[in-house]
């Protein structure tokens, strides 16, 4: 990262930019051992193969909804304090919570058709889930229509803090409409066969390495991005005095 | 609340003055009534009834949307709305102002809906036309606040009309999911169940707080 960069970019980001390349070693050991744990897991003697999508889905799951959270969280620090930064983080948290929400939303499906017979049903977590989905890609596009400004930046700072607040409510819902559910509902100890525990616990703690990678990369870039703005801006400016 | 009181008064005015957006949301609700009648498979009565609710909700959400776009795109005209920014106390205000001439402005235009969803299909609502208002003004007004505050956030981007609905259904789920119920209840059982109503109210109380709240950072100069 040049001096120049470093200048626009916040404490906080320079130490997430460095944080990010200590991660890039854990991250290869845990996805290594992640990969090699899948492979050798016992197949489950009712689902077959299928089910090794148990050691990926959840794990997608708790991704999507930590980046939202971030988004939210971060939106809400924007607006009470006009932290920039944390309003590059809120960007961060939605589009790689979003990419992970998307691959669960495949991952399910694939899982379900081959357990429950359906490609999809309206169980309260999918249900909750794709609102989620369409509320970050909205969020998304809100961004996207809006331009590049502190307007764009608080309008998503209250979108992102709207569709948080809309998780429990949605929940709340589903409990008393459609009290239906086709999803276990938590993992108990034990309640794993024998030799799925490990790859499961790999594949959370890979994943969440590669969801913190990714968070942290995407921060970065967006930084790097309006670093790179402010400098173009400034050479116009300069040029023109030239002129 | 006196700046409530007089955005509200001149959102009124104006539309008494031109009733345009009251005369094009009637028209798109009554051709989505008839567009029902095309495309809905013959049925009995009693399945029509259990989902009139949704289809009635549904006419409603789509003309409401058309309503909710004009509301702030109407400001734009002499750049109204950066001098909306500079009246005196808190947006919030502004913001009530606005939702609440959303909510008689639709009200009026769902109460005609629902009098022609009643003849097109053959179903009473006029026994239950007083808890079937309440059910309607708690859902509709769910449905103002959110409403009003994604079109002030759309209507200052590019494609406005078409970043509406894509911001507020996703968001409106729990407001259909109380006022669909209710409105079912009542025309199935002839009278709303309490779990209906009192997600209504917490939703209404929830998106009342959280728009103006969030009103202050959405208008700005």
């Amino acid at each position: 990262m040049s001096s120049q960069a470093s200048m626009s970019l916040s404490a906080l980001e320079l130490r997430a930019a460095r944080m990010r390349s200590w991660l890039t070693l854990p991250l290869l050991v845990f996805l290594a051992l992640y990969a090699w744990s899948v492979v050798n897991a016992p197949i489950d003697n009712v689902q077959g193969i299928i089910q090794k999508i148990l050691y990926v889905h959840p794990p997608l799951a708790y991704g999507a909804y930590l980046g939202f959270v971030i988004t939210a969280i971060a939106g809400g620090i924007y607006l009470w304090k006009s932290r920039e930064d944390m309003d590059r983080l809120a960007i961060a948290g939605t589009e790689v919570g979003v990419i992970f929400c998307t691959l669960m939303l495949i991952t399910g499906p694939i899982w379900a058709r081959g357990t429950w017979g359906k490609w999809w049903s309206w169980d309260p977590r999918l249900t909750v889930t794709l609102l989620l989905w369409f509320i970050y890609l909205a969020y998304m596009l809100l961004r996207s229509f809006s331009g590049n400004s502190t307007r764009t930046a608080r309008f998503a700072a209250v979108y992102g803090i709207v569709g948080i607040v809309l998780i429990p409510l949605n929940y709340y819902i589903i409990e008393i409409f459609d009290k239906r559910s086709m999803h276990p509902e938590n993992l108990e100890r034990g309640s794993l066969g024998d030799g799925m525990g490990m790859p499961f616990l790999l594949g959370n703690l890979a994943l969440f390495f590669v969801f913190a990678y990714l968070v942290l990369l995407r921060w970065e870039v967006e930084g790097l991005r309006t670093v790179a703005s402010e400098d173009e801006a400034e050479r116009l400016a300069a040029n023109r005095e030239v002129a | 609340m006196s700046t409530t009181l007089a955005i509200l008064w001149k959102d009124l005015v104006t539309e008494w003055r031109s009733r345009d957006r009251v005369i094009a949301m009637l028209l798109f609700s009554l051709l989505v009534v008839v567009i029902f009648h095309f495309a809905l498979p013959v049925g009995t009565r009693s399945g029509i009834q259990e989902n009139a609710a949704g289809l009635l909700w549904v006419a409603y959400v789509f003309a409401a949307n058309i309503g909710l776009n004009r509301s702030f795109a109407l400001e734009l005209e002499n750049d109204a709305l950066s001098l909306l920014a500079l009246a005196p106390g808190e947006r919030g205000w502004i913001f009530l102002g606005k939702a609440l001439a959303n909510l008689i402005l639709i009200g009026l235009v769902e109460a005609a809906a629902g009098f022609a969803f009643a003849v097109a299909f053959d179903i009473d609502l006029l026994k239950v036309a007083l808890p079937l208002a309440g059910v309607v003004l708690l859902g509709t007004f769910g449905l103002c606040c959110a409403g009003t505050l994604f079109s002030a956030m759309s209507v200052r981007t590019r494609l406005r009309e078409v970043l509406l609905p894509i911001l507020l259904l996703p968001a409106l789920f729990p407001v259909l999911a109380g006022a669909v119920a209710a409105t079912r209840d009542l025309i199935v059982a002839g009278e709303a169940s309490f779990e209906a109503i009192q997600l209504l109210l917490v939703i209404d109380g929830v998106y009342l707080v959280v728009s103006f709240l969030g009103f202050e950072y959405i208008l700005d100069e």
